[in-house]
């Protein structure tokens, strides 16, 4: 077991490098599309800052509430990106039979498939998420380490959620724009105040778009902790996680591969 | 075939069956769409025994890469059962894996931006081979694929040849004892062909490793291969040796004279009707002949025939 994980950390490693090499074959490039990534984000957030200036409050929360959603939200769709954003191709691999290059190596195939893309643009979204963090007002060792905790499990959510509607192309054809919208609009949603969302939306947005997981229960557990929002976060985590996984399974076996000319 | 010991491949009654929806308009279509069953395989059977090397030809939509497909454990079935090295592809996946390797000629499992080298350091990490067997391993298929100067150069500056060279190599890292082959000269110019083709048999011969290789270019089953199965709409409507398939569907003689004049003449004849002794009568109280050259068809229009009497 052990040796077993040792041997997937260091090929986990070796693919990051590998995705490093390609993103650094040109420099500057690189660095713009972070630094550009990093402005993106700002200007987004400076529309958050106008409003709260103006309104004081929304349902209780203010622009520190606000700052601990973006640090969380963009941490985690920076891992996701980073390290996971294979899932997000799938429907592509689906279409074109390149997913036949992911079942004949003895690796486990949906590892596999979500580490092979990576965007090296969302390194700018760990600065975000770093900065709006420290812009927080709610800065300490206990809510920094519960800041990492929440966004690996929103980070979870988010390529679970992904995945899931990647898995729409084992039914459907040319389903990578539906893909696309849907979950651009469970970013959307994960970026609004969490208190605006009360009663039967609460419900949609914790069950059918559970972007609830990213603005709900993060904010609440590094403001005023609670065992029982980190154990609802943990359990819907991971749970969207297994469910995913399950959902990627049953579409395998739908698989019927494809023939389309091309290259890695 | 019958079964024997040493068969390294069984395929028994193998269907694979594919859904396709019915283009349809209107909103009816929309929420209950139509759908239409399509054989890719339908109940084919074949033993391979170790160290064989098996073409496995059709035309296009015969099921010759859905077939693959099964037995190299991408696709499941719709019925019918297959071992590859005692596994059952579909529910072995990752322990066949290391046993085969796979060359698609229309896909890369290479890294496009990156020098092949590290391509090939990612795949040993994959199958877990050790640094020492893989530098060994590395550098015995380097010499024997001569792409020692191709090592440091990104995939995307290869030119198609030296990238299958590459592909092939990739595939063989982790010492598979069966070799799938789809299609591995598919684009490829001639001289490139004539030398993936002799690399492939040469490291088969020395390993031992098995083929089966799908391709349309004839010159790939003859030059490589020494058995061949044929399918078409798919089903199995050959399977035999190369040299059987010849002598069972060779009725034509090709006879070319040369005359006095320089005038090159071809003739056809149908040995089932004239023998080609008299042929050869007819033609020389015909013409003033200075050469005469008697061929069998080419292995296409063989092919071509048994698809047509199919």
């Amino acid at each position: 077991m052990g040796a077993k994980f040792v041997s997937f950390c260091r090929l986990f490693l070796l693919i990051q490098k590998n995705h490093a090499k390609t993103a650094f074959l040109s420099k500057s490039d690189a660095f713009v599309n972070v630094l550009m990534m990093v402005v993106n984000n700002f200007s987004f957030i400076f529309m958050w800052w106008v409003i709260f200036e103006n309104k004081g409050s929304i349902n209780g929360w203010s622009f520190g509430e606000m700052a601990l959603l973006f640090a969380v939200m963009n941490n985690a769709f920076a891992f996701f990106a980073l390290f996971a954003r294979g899932s997000q191709t799938l429907p592509e691999y689906i279409g074109n039979g390149s997913l036949d290059n992911f079942l004949t190596t003895p690796r486990n195939t949906l590892f596999m498939i979500s580490v092979s893309e990576s965007t090296v643009a969302n390194w700018g979204d760990f600065i975000t998420g770093f900065a709006m963090f420290f812009l927080s007002g709610y800065v300490s060792w206990n809510s920094f380490l519960l800041m990492l905790l929440s966004s690996f499990c929103a980070a979870i959510v988010t390529y679970a959620f992904r995945l899931m509607v990647s898995c729409l192309a084992f039914w459907a054809e040319d389903t990578q724009r539906l893909g696309d919208n849907i979950f651009m609009a469970f970013l959307t949603f994960a970026g609004q105040p969490a208190s605006i969302f009360t009663g039967w939306y609460k419900i949609l947005f914790l069950t059918v778009i559970p972007s609830g997981f990213i603005s709900l229960y993060p904010v609440e557990i590094i403001k005023n902790f609670s065992w029982s929002a980190l154990g609802w976060l943990l359990l819907g985590s991971f749970g969207f996680l297994f469910l995913s996984i399950k959902v990627f399974k049953f579409g395998l076996r739908r698989y019927t591969s494809g023939n389309r000319f091309g290259i890695r | 075939m019958e079964k024997k010991m040493t068969d390294i491949i069984e395929v028994n009654q193998l269907v694979k069956k594919f859904k396709l929806r019915k283009k349809s308009t209107g909103i009816k279509g929309l929420f209950r769409p139509e759908y239409r069953n399509i054989t890719a395989v339908n109940k084919i059977s074949f033993n391979i025994r170790k160290g064989e090397r098996v073409a496995f030809i059709g035309p296009n939509g015969a099921g010759k890469s859905t077939t693959i497909k099964m037995l190299s454990s991408i696709l499941y079935p719709t019925s019918g059962i297959a071992r590859v090295k005692g596994l059952i592809p579909w529910e072995n996946r990752a322990a066949l894996s290391y046993h085969i390797g796979t060359v698609f000629g229309q896909r890369s499992q290479l890294w496009y931006h990156l020098p092949v080298q590290d391509s090939f350091a990612l795949l040993a990490r994959i199958y877990n081979i050790n640094d020492i067997a893989f530098k060994r391993r590395l550098a015995g298929l380097v010499k024997l694929f001569e792409i020692r100067d191709l090592l440091p150069h990104p995939t995307r500056s290869l030119s198609l040849g030296q990238r299958m060279r590459c592909e092939i190599v990739a595939s063989l890292l982790h010492k598979p004892q069966i070799l799938f082959l789809d299609e591995p000269t598919i684009g490829l110019d001639v001289t490139a062909k004539e030398i993936i083709r002799n690399l492939i048999k040469k490291q088969a011969l020395e390993e031992d490793t098995t083929l089966l290789l799908t391709s349309h270019d004839t010159d790939d089953m003859e030059k490589v291969c020494e058995r061949v199965i044929i399918i078409n709409k798919g089903r199995l409507i050959f399977d035999d040796s190369i040299a059987a398939l010849k002598k069972s569907y060779l009725s034509k003689k090709y006879i070319e004279v040369t005359t006095d004049s320089g005038e090159k003449i071809r003739h056809v004849v149908n040995t089932g009707q004239k023998p080609v002794k008299q042929a050869l009568d007819e033609l020389i109280r015909q013409y003033h002949i200075t050469d005469i050259t008697v061929e069998n068809p080419p292995m296409e229009e063989i092919i071509k025939e048994i698809y047509n009497r199919d």
